[in-house]
């Protein structure tokens, strides 16, 4: 019912996007969640993959996408751009580490730039979720699963064997259909041979 | 073997067409668009060179001239079937009636028939003061000082009722709504009923007005100083150093970079081009039908006159 | 009640086997708490839907079989009128030879089935005298007709609030046809017989033996005609515990002149003497909305058939934008169509040949019109 702000542009997020802000507890209010926020970016693209409570992970997330898609959009002789990266990453360098690795690194993507995934959290400890927050494309080892052997369990041999089956029933019949129809055509040309 | 890799995965970056990450839950034609892109890529690898789909080019200032054809950026009141629906119904409108360009500060004059006025019709002049709303609920309020009386009418875009809306003068001014006109001098809201409507030339952009207006003293209907306001003139001598501080406490400089607070106030590029995408073909022929008409009518008038 | 009387029972047991002479001691368990507060989940007999999940590691080929299987029983996925759903050839279409030779006529005092929607939006629509009607759109998802229950076999466990329950048979509708593998295999065996694929939701229709319908019929929504009224029932919006002000539109105390630590309370709650007591029924701050609640008496402005919408009167239809709500023939006597609607249903092959694709109510506006002008007296 409201109308879109249209006074602004923005390239579409890759990644689920909640429909409303999350306030992390902060004495400061506003100012003081972006700070948080602020700091958790300039981490993020400092070290490319760190440790973190899940909700502020998820909240920096965003940020850290629409920067580095802001980056991308409008380089590094935007003025308005640019301002944003000095207030995003706290240490200045890192402004250089975003126009110059980060962005030729994501220009081509078709994928959102940063990874999420669930931790274990520590028992007994502060039970809240945890998780890991990454940079696509980051040196460090890869954090899933090796699924090259799944084909090797046994459900995925029964299903495999089940497959098979299924495309030899498949051909069967067709070849029996086939040959159901050629015996049906020829039927009459003889016919109409034996008439001639 | 390296150049094999990565021939490889540009050919995997290629297969994996970026698909939209759909934030709520019912959109069935992003699901059909995610069904049919399997079909689409073993097309592809069928025959390699796949004929380009040729997309009408939408012009960037749309989003400006036809703001309402948006839908509201709340994910909760989104669904794209009754989003696609009420964009129908606008431009089956839009066919029946002129809903010209215009903006917060153009000066319009706008027709509608009144079961209550001599001749059943009532033809309000008056400046935009505000727009707001999106689909068929656009809404705008036009503003006019009549008989040293202001008066404000709140007209729906899409009302039926509407007969004629005609702009006389196409302009921006330097704030986004003008509702301080109520607080300022008269002058600054009147409009001469009988105004001729003044023609720009084609290609031109917008003129944005830079008047300032000039306020009246307190007490205000609301409180300007904290407002921001560029097209106020005076604003400045009718503050006290209370006002001042309590302005500046209520400030909030970090708004400007709080990106998500943005992104979630706006529609993202890729969807605003799929809808405009959609409608742009009908609102290009219905432009180009009003210049021809406005032509035509140009052309008629100095016989009028002679 | 019931817990304070098992208690008692199973004590009663026990003091049976070990010691005869123990005195039954009853305890009072004092509740209400279920009197504010809306039930959360289904009673423990329902069937549960969804299959817990977890990833199962199959493979992408063996995952690309699985849907190949799927695709093969019951049709590809398809766009069908704004739904995404599965191609379901094997269903009968339109059951027409069997449906006219038994078919009975329409008689006012008939029920007829209803349809499963959700409710995607509201905006305005305009009279032809130029007042502005609020509309809510309600778009009828893919509905089949899973089963039906004559009269002498249905025994619901739990007790519809219908008059002579006796004499009507249930209709099982199901909405919104998806994966079956993402289903128990409990929740799966109720399609069985029908031949309809697995949906997402099910709901069950009380009506005339007369308005029964085959398992497989699509329902669309030209079930209901322009004009018709209705009424929607759905579940309200969850707001959690709330105050008074917001739960009943009390006005609070002012916010200064003295007034200190009330200024959303709800002040007095009852009066004293005889009285003195907190009367039943007195708004209080509770559990507000996420209760099922029936609108009743809706007019039908417009119908869409290419996209199975309807839109009706007001805005106040149940329930959020994009959920569920079922949509009923009206209760309310002067409301009740005079003319035959559609019946049982109104067939497929019916609606080509019939059915424009938007159709307006007479009193209605249509955008294809020209303004709206007022005649001189």
């Amino acid at each position: 019912m409201n109308q879109a702000d249209v006074s602004k542009l923005m390239s579409q997020l890759r990644i689920a996007v909640r429909s409303n802000k999350r306030n992390l507890k902060n004495p400061d209010g506003p100012e003081g969640r972006l700070l948080k926020l602020r700091k958790t970016v300039t981490a993020l693209v400092k070290h490319e993959r760190i440790e973190l409570f899940y909700n502020r992970a998820d909240e920096a997330r965003g940020y850290a996408e629409l920067l580095i898609s802001n980056a991308i959009r409008h380089g590094d002789r935007h003025k308005a751009t640019m301002e944003l990266a000095d207030y995003w990453l706290l240490e200045k360098q890192l402004v250089h580490k975003l126009f110059k690795v980060l962005v030729p690194r994501y220009e081509n993507y078709n994928v959102s730039y940063t990874r999420m995934f669930k931790a274990p959290r520590d028992y007994p400890g502060i039970y809240y979720r945890k998780s890991v927050l990454e940079l696509r494309g980051n040196p460090y080892p890869v954090l899933t699963q090796d699924n090259s052997q799944n084909r090797n369990l046994l459900h995925n041999v029964l299903l495999d064997e089940a497959r098979k089956e299924f495309r030899r029933e498949k051909l069967a019949s067709l070849a029996n259909k086939l040959a159901a129809e050629t015996e049906e055509t020829p039927k009459p040309t003889v016919e109409k041979a034996t008439e001639v | 073997m390296n150049v094999n890799a990565r021939f490889l995965t540009n050919r995997i970056a290629q297969q994996c067409a970026y698909k939209r990450i759909v934030t709520f839950s019912t959109k069935p034609t992003e699901q059909s668009a995610a069904a049919a892109v399997p079909q689409q890529q073993q097309q592809q690898q069928h025959d390699a060179v796949a004929p380009p789909v040729r997309k009408p080019i939408v012009p960037a200032h749309y989003r400006f001239v036809y703001p309402e054809f948006l839908p509201d950026p709340k994910v909760e009141w989104r669904n794209s079937i009754r989003e696609k629906l009420e964009r129908l119904d606008m431009l089956n409108r839009r066919r029946q009636i002129e809903l010209p360009e215009f903006y917060v500060g153009s000066i319009l004059a706008v027709t509608s028939s009144d079961p209550h006025a001599a001749g059943k019709t009532s033809r309000f002049v008056g400046i935009c003061i505000h727009r707001e709303r999106c689909g068929l609920r656009a809404r705008f309020i036009l503003r006019n000082v009549i008989d040293h009386q202001g008066i404000e009418i709140v007209y729906e875009l899409y009302d039926p009722t509407i007969q004629k809306v005609e702009v006389l003068r196409l302009e921006k001014r330097l704030d986004d709504s003008l509702f301080y006109l109520r607080d300022a001098l008269p002058e600054f809201s009147t409009f001469d009923e009988h105004m001729e409507a003044e023609t720009l030339e084609e290609g031109t952009p917008v003129p944005i007005n830079e008047l300032k207006v000039v306020l009246r003293p307190r007490p205000w209907l609301e409180r300007w100083e904290r407002q921001n306001l560029r097209g106020v003139a005076n604003i400045d001598q009718y503050l006290k150093d209370k006002h001042r501080k309590s302005s500046e406490k209520v400030q909030k400089p970090w708004e400007k970079y709080d990106l998500m607070k943005q992104y979630r106030a706006t529609i993202p590029e890729e969807e605003q081009k799929e809808i405009f995408a959609e409608v742009h073909t009908e609102l290009h022929t219905l432009e180009l039908q009003r210049k021809r008409n406005k032509r035509k009518r140009t052309f008629v008038k100095p016989k009028h006159l002679a | 009640m019931l817990r304070t009387v098992i208690c008692d029972l199973a004590r009663l047991r026990l003091s049976g086997s070990t010691a005869s002479s123990a005195a039954v001691v009853v305890t009072q368990v004092r509740e209400k708490g279920h009197l504010s507060r809306p039930r959360l989940r289904n009673p423990y007999w329902f069937i549960r839907p969804q299959r817990s999940q977890t990833d199962d590691l199959v493979t992408g080929e063996n995952r690309s079989f699985i849907k190949e299987v799927i695709h093969d029983t019951y049709g590809v996925p398809a766009l069908i009128k704004g739904v995404q759903t599965y191609e379901q050839r094997q269903l009968i279409k339109t059951p027409q030879a069997s449906a006219t030779e038994d078919a009975q006529p329409w008689t006012p005092n008939v029920r007829r089935c209803g349809l499963i929607a959700r409710k995607i939006g509201q905006y305005p629509l305009w009279l032809k005298n130029g007042e502005r009607v609020r509309t809510t759109l309600l778009q009828v998802v893919d509905n089949h007709v899973v089963k039906y229950i004559p009269p002498e076999e249905y025994r619901p466990a739990q007790q519809p609030d219908v008059k002579h329950l006796h004499r009507y048979g249930c209709l099982v509708v199901g909405a919104e046809s998806t994966n079956p593998a993402l289903l128990t295999k409990e929740y799966c065996g109720l399609f069985k017989d029908s031949g309809v694929m697995p949906t997402k939701n099910l709901a069950r229709f009380i009506v005339s033996p007369q308005a029964a319908l085959a398992p497989g019929t699509p329902l669309n929504v030209g079930h209901f005609r322009v004009g018709d009224f209705v009424d929607v029932r759905g579940k309200t919006v969850d707001h959690g515990f709330q105050g008074v002000v917001k739960r009943h539109g009390f006005k609070g105390m002012p916010a200064s002149h003295g007034v200190t630590k009330t200024h959303r309370r709800p002040g007095n709650i009852g009066g004293g003497g005889e009285k003195g007591r907190v009367w039943p029924g007195t708004k209080m701050p509770g559990h507000m909305g996420n209760r099922w609640r029936i609108i009743k008496g809706l007019r039908i402005w417009r119908v869409n058939t290419k996209y199975n919408v309807m839109w009706v009167q007001g805005s106040s239809v149940p329930g959020s934008t994009n959920g569920l709500v079922y949509i009923y023939d009206t209760i309310l006597p002067l409301r009740r169509p005079q003319l035959a609607p559609p019946f049982p249903t109104l067939y497929d092959n019916d609606a080509e040949e019939q059915l424009p694709e938007d159709i307006w109510h007479e009193q209605v506006h249509n955008f294809n019109e020209e303004s709206i002008t007022y005649k001189p007296e």
